[in-house]
C-alpha cells in the first residue's frame, strides 16, 4: 500500500546485514524507495539484491567504509533520499553525523542531535537521569570531594564495587562484601588503577549481585508524546555481547514490570525524547538502576514486535515523517511470549573463537511463531571483517515454555552448511534448567562454562555422519563399486 | 586399505563395501551395518543406517562434507591418501606457523632470511578486536612469509614456514 503522505519517497540505508535487509521490507510495505550503500564485500548480500538501488561506497576497510558519513550523505543525494536510516552500530549514534545528515536537508530516522549527546556521555546521562529522581545506582565519585570519599563510600553500605575513573574491561575493580575490606580495596584498586591507566582515582557504586540485563523500549514523537512498549530481558550474555534476548523478563512481578517500565517512559519524556529508543537497568534483587540509554532502534527489537504487534522501523519513520504517535499508553497491548536467539558465526566450542566459510546451503525454519530476520545469502562468503551476527531467530508464543521450545525447534531447523556458528550452543542454553527456570544473569556463561563446552558426542550421531560422509565421498564410494559385489562372485561359484 | 574422515580433530577409518542389498560400512572400532542415502532434491534426502532412516541435509565441497543432521550442522573432512602422503613429506624438514582463528594480519615482524628462536613473535594478529602474537613454533630460519599487513586470513591458514637451520 503505497502512502503519498511522507514528506519523502525514497529512504537510504546507512548499514548492511539483516537489520538493512529488514529496514528494506518495510520501506516496500510503506510503498517507500529503498536505497543502500555496500562495500565490496558486500556485493552479494540479500540487501544489495532486495533494494532498489545500491551505491558502492569504499574505505580503507569494509568498516571504515560504512563508517564514513561524508560518503554515505553524498550517496543519499545522488539517490535523491529524503530520509536516512542508520540502523544500529556503525553511525547509528553519532550526534556529528545526525547533524550533518540534517543539515543535508535530509530527514534522520532517530532522535535529535542533542538527545544523542546527551545520553552518549554516561556521565552526563546518569546526572540527568538522577536530577531527574531516577534511580540510579548509589555511588561516590572521589573527585567531587577527596577527603570524604571513603565515608561516603562506607555509607552506601555493602556490596560495592570499587572502580577506577579512568577502567574499563573490568581492570582494577574489585568488588567488597565486607565494609572491614574497604580500606585495602581502596588502596589495590588505586595502585592498578596507577599501574593500568596512569590515574589513581576511583569510583565506588553500590554492587548488584547476580545482576540482570532488562532494558524497555520506549518510543515518542515531536510533539512531546512518549510510550513504552514493555520490557526486554536480555541476561544471556557474554563479554557484553547478547546471545538470547525475551520479552517479559522472567524476573519481574507486575508491579516491578510496571514501574521499569514508567521509569523508563519517564526518563525518556524528561529528555524530550524523539523515536525510538531503549532505555538499559541493571536489575537485582528487586531493584533497578539506570544503567544507559541507547539512542537507536536495537538487534533484539523484533521481540517486541512479536508480542506488541508493531512494525517499530514503520514507527520510527512516521515520527520522522513528522506524524503524531497514532496510540496512547493504554493502548498498547502485549500478548504472549517472545524469545531471539542471535546466531554468530564463531565457536563456543572453541572459546568462541570467529569461524568464516561460504554459505553452501541456506534454508531457514518456517511456521507459526517463527520469524528469521537474516543477513546471509546462499553463496555469499563469511569473513571477520564485520560483527559475527548472521542472523536472528525470533519466536512468538502463548507462554514462555511454548516460546522455548518453539526457539529450540526453530533453531534445530535452520541449515546453514560452510560456516561454523553458534547454532548448538544455542540450542543447549534453550535446553539449559537455569534458562527454563529463569534464574539467569549476566554472569551465568562465565559460571557455567560447560553450556559453551557442550558434551561429547553420541556414537549413534558419529555412526550416522561418517555413513554419509562415506556415501558421498567419490573415492570412496568408487572403491566400493569397484570391488564385484558378493553376490556375483557367489553366483559364478554356484554355477 | 580403509579411508580416513576427520571428526572435529578425530580421525575415523572406516570401509564401505557393495553387498547385494545395497552399501555396507565397516568402521574401524567395530561398528558394522548397511547404509543408504536416499536423495529427495538436491542436497536433501534420507539416510537409512541399519534399517532405521532419518532426513538429512548435505554439500560436498572439495573434500568437506557439510551435514545438517538431528538438528546440528558438522563438516567431515575426507583425507585424501595421496594429498596426506604429500603434506607429511613437504612438512618434513619444514616448520609452519599456523592462524590459530581467523583474522587480519596487523603487523610482519620478521623478513626472509631471518633466523628466530623458538617463541619469538614473527606477527601480530587481530581477531576477535584482539591482537594475538604469532610464534615461531621453533628454532629456525624464516623460509616463506605466506601473508601481508592487512590480509585476511581463515583458521589454520599457514602464515610462515620456517625451515631448520643447519645449527
Amino acid at each position: 500500500m503505497a502512502d503519498s503522505s511522507f514528506p519523502f519517497d525514497c529512504v537510504l540505508i546507512a548499514n548492511r546485514g539483516e537489520i538493512a535487509v529488514r529496514i528494506i521490507g518495510t520501506l516496500r510495505k510503506l510503498g517507500l524507495r529503498s536505497v543502500v550503500v555496500y562495500h565490496e564485500v558486500d556485493a552479494r548480500a540479500p540487501a544489495v539484491a532486495l533494494a532498489d538501488q545500491a551505491i558502492a561506497i569504499s574505505g580503507r576497510t569494509p568498516v571504515a567504509a560504512y563508517l564514513d558519513g561524508e560518503q554515505i550523505i553524498a550517496a543519499a543525494r545522488s539517490a535523491g533520499a529524503g530520509a536516512l536510516h542508520p540502523g544500529y552500530g556503525f553511525l547509528s549514534e553519532n550526534a556529528a553525523f545526525a547533524r550533518s545528515v540534517e543539515a543535508a536537508g535530509i530527514a534522520f530516522i532517530g532522535p535529535s542531535a542533542d538527545a544523542i549527546e546527551l545520553m552518549g556521555d554516561k556521565i552526563r546521562a546518569r546526572n540527568f537521569v538522577a536530577r531527574n529522581e531516577f534511580p540510579v545506582a548509589p555511588s561516590a565519585i572521589e573527585e567531587e570531594d577527596p577527603a570524604t570519599f571513603v565515608e561516603r563510600a562506607r555509607a552506601i553500605g555493602a556490596p560495592l564495587l570499587v572502580k577506577p575513573s579512568a577502567g574499563g574491561g573490568g581492570k582494577g575493580m574489585r568488588i567488597v562484601r565486607d565494609l572491614s575490606g574497604l580500606d585495602d580495596a581502596v588502596a589495590q584498586a588505586r595502585s592498578e588503577g596507577q599501574r593500568y591507566f596512569g590515574d589513581g582515582r576511583l569510583y565506588i557504586e553500590r554492587f548488584v549481585e547476580q545482576p540482570r540485563h532488562i532494558e524497555v523500549q520506549v518510543l515518542g514523537d515531536a510533539f512531546g508524546n512518549v510510550v513504552h512498549l514493555f520490557e526486554r530481558e536480555c541476561s544471556v550474555q557474554r563479554r557484553f555481547q547478547k546471545i538470547i534476548e525475551e520479552t517479559p523478563s522472567p524476573a519481574l512481578s507486575a508491579q516491578t514490570r510496571q514501574k521499569i517500565c514508567e521509569t523508563a517512559a519517564g526518563i525518556a519524556r524528561a529528555a524530550g525524547y524523539r523515536n525510538a529508543g531503549t532505555v538499559e537497568f541493571i536489575y537485582g534483587r528487586g531493584e533497578f538502576y539506570f544503567l544507559e540509554m541507547n539512542t537507536r532502534l536495537q538487534v533484539e527489537h523484533p521481540v517486541t514486535e512479536m508480542i506488541t504487534g508493531l512494525d517499530l522501523v514503520a514507527e520510527q519513520i512516521a515520527v520522522a515523517a513528522g506524524r503524531r504517535l497514532p496510540f496512547a499508553q493504554g493502548d498498547v497491548r502485549a500478548h504472549g511470549h517472545a524469545i531471539e536467539a542471535r546466531l554468530y558465526a564463531e565457536a563456543p566450542e572453541r572459546n568462541f573463537s570467529p569461524t568464516t566459510g561460504k554459505v553452501l546451503a541456506l534454508r531457514y525454519p518456517q511456521g507459526e511463531g517463527v520469524r528469521v530476520d537474516s543477513g546471509i545469502a546462499q553463496g555469499q562468503t563469511i569473513t571477520t571483517a564485520f560483527d559475527p551476527m548472521l542472523a536472528k531467530i525470533v519466536v512468538h508464543a502463548t507462554t514462555r515454555d511454548e516460546a522455548i521450545a518453539r526457539a529450540r525447534r526453530a533453531i534445530e531447523e535452520f541449515v546453514l552448511l560452510g560456516c561454523e556458528t553458534n547454532a548448538a550452543f544455542l540450542a543447549r542454553i534453550l535446553g539449559d534448567q537455569g534458562f527454563k527456570a529463569g534464574e539467569v544473569h549476566t554472569g551465568y556463561l562465565d559460571e557455567n562454562p560447560g553450556i559453551a563446552r557442550g558434551g561429547s558426542r553420541d556414537t549413534d550421531a558419529e555412526t550416522r555422519l561418517l555413513a554419509l560422509a562415506a556415501l558421498l565421498t567419490r573415492p570412496v564410494r568408487d572403491a566400493a563399486d569397484a570391488v564385484p559385489p558378493l553376490h556375483a562372485s557367489l553366483g559364478s561359484w554356484r554355477n | 586399505m580403509h579411508h580416513r574422515f576427520d571428526l572435529d580433530g578425530e580421525i575415523n577409518e572406516l570401509w564401505l563395501s557393495r553387498g547385494p542389498a545395497g552399501y555396507h560400512l565397516q568402521i574401524a572400532d567395530g561398528w558394522s551395518g548397511s547404509v543408504a542415502l536416499i536423495e529427495e532434491r538436491a542436497g536433501h534426502g534420507r539416510l537409512v543406517v541399519d534399517g532405521k532412516s532419518e532426513q538429512v541435509a548435505y554439500v560436498v565441497d572439495g573434500d568437506v562434507v557439510h551435514i545438517h543432521c538431528r538438528g546440528r550442522a558438522y563438516a567431515v573432512r575426507y583425507v585424501d591418501p595421496l594429498l596426506a602422503l604429500a603434506s607429511a613429506s613437504d612438512e618434513a624438514g619444514h616448520n609452519v606457523a599456523r592462524a590459530p582463528m581467523p583474522g587480519v594480519v596487523v603487523s610482519v615482524k620478521v623478513t626472509l632470511g631471518d633466523t628466530v628462536a623458538a617463541g619469538a613473535v614473527l606477527m601480530v594478529i587481530e581477531s576477535m578486536k584482539l591482537e594475538t602474537p604469532i610464534r615461531a613454533p621453533q628454532d629456525g630460519v624464516i623460509e616463506r612469509i605466506h601473508v601481508r599487513d592487512g590480509e585476511s586470513f581463515d583458521r589454520d591458514a599457514v602464515l610462515a614456514t620456517l625451515s631448520q637451520g643447519n645449527g
